[in-house]
């Protein structure tokens, strides 16, 4: 990919004045929306986007349904005037893709033995896309998914790293995406350790895979952070208030 | 081809009991009266890639539009006026019942019944956005999407709509060299009037306005009145296999025309800039 | 507590909502963490009704076929209520007219005879002080603050009933309706209720009801007492058939 213009500064300072290992803001709030059985909003850099999660519910048309377990659907959908372009409503291949993708990230954590015959539904709406927007939806669907009270065996949280300028950095915004040299997704559950979704986008040496990818799920970690802060948030308050024990 | 269908939400009789008779006795189950609107509360300017846009509550119902514009040809028989292009979807983070999908006729009506609003009250002055008569005009997509229905989709889709058109900021096309461009300027929109939707549903043998969604569940019929800012009627539709007599009629329309000079006065309070 | 988080190390019974990562007991919903005796669980703020055996519910007739009743019990399986269970075993769908028996939109109170992974589950109107709920205030809360809302021995809903002078029935489902002659009575009361679902987690629950409802606080001091563990369906069914008498 040719470079038209450099997009780290002398000092170290990217295109939007952060450092090579510097995450953009995030804000996350979680139980948005009132019909949902578990939701979330975040804010993540210039990404918005809003997660509803509907389940575990029954499935409609009954022949889907598993016999054992609970079916997973999950769809990412960008809304028209979220992107520089305006985006035609009808599903993209890439919306297929990362719908796909996401789906695959959050399943490893759900307990779906425990909803036998049933649905949970998870739909990521972008309201507004600025790179890391699928990092972003994973990261607030799992927020809507523990919301929503569903078994999970860990939380999902998920952070992008890249390459720009031939260096690794951490949480790649729109400009860096489009004009940089690799993209790297990833999700991961921060007690069990493990990466739930992995995708490279780009040329990258065995070092700097590895950095990349010990800088994403760093990345991860700090995410995770705010993901717990807002159901805490939600369900206990400002401060943990504690119920007296018998 | 439409078919007759059964409500999605199945209202318990207990319920519906209760709601006749508050509403026989003046007040609603939410504890409104039969014609207080639910309160509103509008952000703009979310959506930074937008030209415009804006964040509506109307109640729980939750609305997002956004502007986008882009040059093209104009429609065929409308040479000299630029383009408007209204579209909405109901998300299915909205409720239970929506599933993802083609628009199903429900969103279809919702996208027109609102576009009409817009358009036939001339809200924007479409002949001020033409660059080659015939050729090349600005063509202004309004996208809406539901976030959360609890009600009145069509009031809450037609406040985000003309909030965030009221928000918005116009590229300056020019023609230069036969060709679009971009001269990096910005301009406001061409607005004329503010067009203001008041939707009422017959429950019973009294009208209530601004219906919440277990409310239009167990409607009669509903009526959708748009008045523009001389109090003339812009457009109205009839929606739902029920009836009204035409006193309810009259009636509904007189307090559109009163309701709606309320919630315009919100709408431009509430758009303001440096809100 | 949320999902993933680590509640005790070492060698004790996993309960409810918990499960064995390693050698420590993890969380995997929302709530809060209790280790005892028995075994560690998580009483969970959020989540849908999951029906068990023994449980008396309110649930609202959706359809019938020729043999039973389906039934909405606000869960994500949904409930069949056999035709000869309200018939007696000579039913005849010739001569039995199940749509005036129970018409769609009827509510009812049942309690659950069958369910397990392979079924949905099976209700009767048999016993007594089941059957259509005639009249009262219908309200909706999360099934997970039922426990709360019932209290210690009943205690919370008792103080509820007697200073608003009305007769709650409680669903575990969530579902409440709620009698009494007075409508101010029956708004109080409906008050009360809801407060107890926003702030069941909290500290000093029973005192800011007692305020509400203003009744003096020279009644026994009732401890605010964790939500009564959902295994205890003996004791448990205990307080919520004395809930029952309309």
């Amino acid at each position: 990919m040719t470079q038209t213009r450099s997009l780290i500064d002398e000092n170290g300072k990217r295109t939007d004045g952060r450092t090579r290992d510097q995450l953009r803001e995030i804000k996350i709030t979680a139980g948005v929306i009132k019909n949902a059985d578990g939701s979330a909003f975040i804010e993540f850099g210039m990404n918005k986007i809003v997660v509803a999660v509907y389940g575990p519910r029954e499935v409609h048309p009954k022949h889907m349904a598993l016999a054992d377990r609970c079916v997973l659907r999950c769809r990412y959908h960008m809304c028209p005037f979220s992107t520089d372009t305006r985006k035609n409503p009808a599903p993209s291949r890439r919306e297929v893709e990362i719908s796909k993708v996401m789906r695959e990230a959050l399943e490893p954590t759900l307990m779906l033995e425990d909803y036998p015959r049933a649905a949970i539904d998870v739909y990521v709406e972008v309201l507004q896309a600025d790179g890391g927007s699928r990092c972003a939806g994973i990261t607030a669907a799992s927020v809507a998914l523990a919301d929503a009270g569903i078994n999970m065996r860990d939380m999902v949280s998920a952070c992008a790293a890249g390459k720009v300028d031939d260096r690794i950095v951490l949480d790649i915004n729109d400009t860096e995406d489009k004009e940089g040299d690799a993209d790297m997704p990833v999700a991961y559950m921060p007690h069990l350790e493990q990466v739930t979704l992995l995708q490279l986008d780009g040329i990258l040496n065995e070092d700097q895979f590895n950095q990349c990818l010990d800088d994403a799920v760093n990345g991860c970690k700090m995410v995770y952070e705010f993901q717990r802060k807002a159901l805490m948030q939600k369900y206990f308050g400002n401060e943990t208030e504690l119920k007296e024990e018998q | 081809m439409s078919s007759s269908k059964r409500s999605t939400i199945i209202v318990e009789h207990l319920r519906k009991q209760q709601m006749w008779e508050s509403i026989s006795k003046g007040k609603r189950l939410d504890g409104r009266d039969l014609d207080q609107i639910r309160p509103i509360e509008i952000e703009v300017g979310l959506i930074k890639k937008a030209n415009g846009s804006a964040r509506v509550k109307l109640g729980n119902t939750e609305v997002v539009a956004g502007v986008k514009v882009e040059t093209g040809e104009p429609f065929e028989g409308l040479e000299n006026k630029g383009a408007l292009i209204l579209s909405a979807e109901v998300l299915p983070t909205a409720s239970p019942y929506i599933e993802p999908g083609p628009p199903d006729e429900e969103t279809v009506e919702l996208a027109r019944v609102v576009d009409r609003g817009i358009r036939e009250s001339e809200m924007l002055d479409l002949t001020k956005l033409v660059l080659i008569s015939g050729e090349t005009v600005y063509v202004i997509f309004v996208d809406c999407s539901v976030i959360n229905a609890d009600g009145n989709l069509f009031d809450a889709t037609s406040y985000a709509v003309v909030s965030a058109l009221l928000n918005s900021k116009l590229p300056v096309f020019e023609i230069r060299d036969r060709k679009v461009v971009d001269t990096g300027e910005k301009q406001n929109p061409p607005i004329t009037t503010l067009p203001v939707s008041i939707t009422a549903v017959r429950i019973g043998d009294s009208i209530i306005l601004d219906p919440t969604a277990e409310e239009e569940a167990c409607m009669d019929s509903r009526i959708t009145i748009t008045t523009n800012s001389d109090h003339n009627f812009a457009a109205i539709q009839k929606g739902s296999t029920g009836a009204f007599t035409v006193e309810q009629l009259k009636r509904a329309a007189a307090t559109a025309r009163i309701k709606g000079e309320e919630i315009r006065v919100k709408i431009m309070e509430l758009t303001k800039p440096g809100k | 507590m949320v999902p993933g988080d680590r509640i005790v190390e070492g060698n004790f019974r996993p309960l409810f909502n918990v499960i064995r990562a390693g050698n420590s007991i993890v969380a995997t919903r929302i709530g809060i963490a209790e280790a005892g005796r028995e075994g560690v669980k998580v009483i969970p703020l959020s989540g849908i009704y999951i029906p068990r055996v023994n449980d008396i519910v309110i649930g609202k007739i959706m359809d019938h076929s020729s043999l039973s009743w389906g039934v909405d019990i606000n869960s994500c399986f949904s409930a069949h209520l056999p035709a000869q269970d309200v018939f007696g075993r000579d039913f005849s769908p010739a001569r039995d007219d199940m749509g005036r028996e129970l018409a769609i939109g009827d509510l009812i109170t049942a309690r659950i005879v069958a369910f397990d992974r392979t079924r949905d589950p099976m209700i009767t109107i048999q016993d007594k002080d089941l059957g259509k709920v005639p009249r009262g205030e219908l309200i909706k809360i999360s099934a997970t603050r039922v426990p709360r809302l019932i209290g210690k021995r009943g205690s919370m809903i008792q103080t509820i009933e007697y200073a608003t002078h009305t007769r709650v029935l409680i669903g575990q489902n969530g579902i409440i309706v709620v009698t009494g002659r007075d409508l101010e009575g029956i708004k109080l009361a409906v008050r009360a209720i809801r407060m107890v679902e926003e702030e069941a987690h909290t500290a000093n629950l029973t005192q800011r009801v007692k305020t509400l409802l203003g009744v003096s606080d020279s009644s026994p001091s009732d401890t605010s007492h964790v939500a009564q563990p959902q295994n205890e369906v003996g004791e448990e069914l205990n307080e919520v058939e004395k809930e029952e008498k309309i």
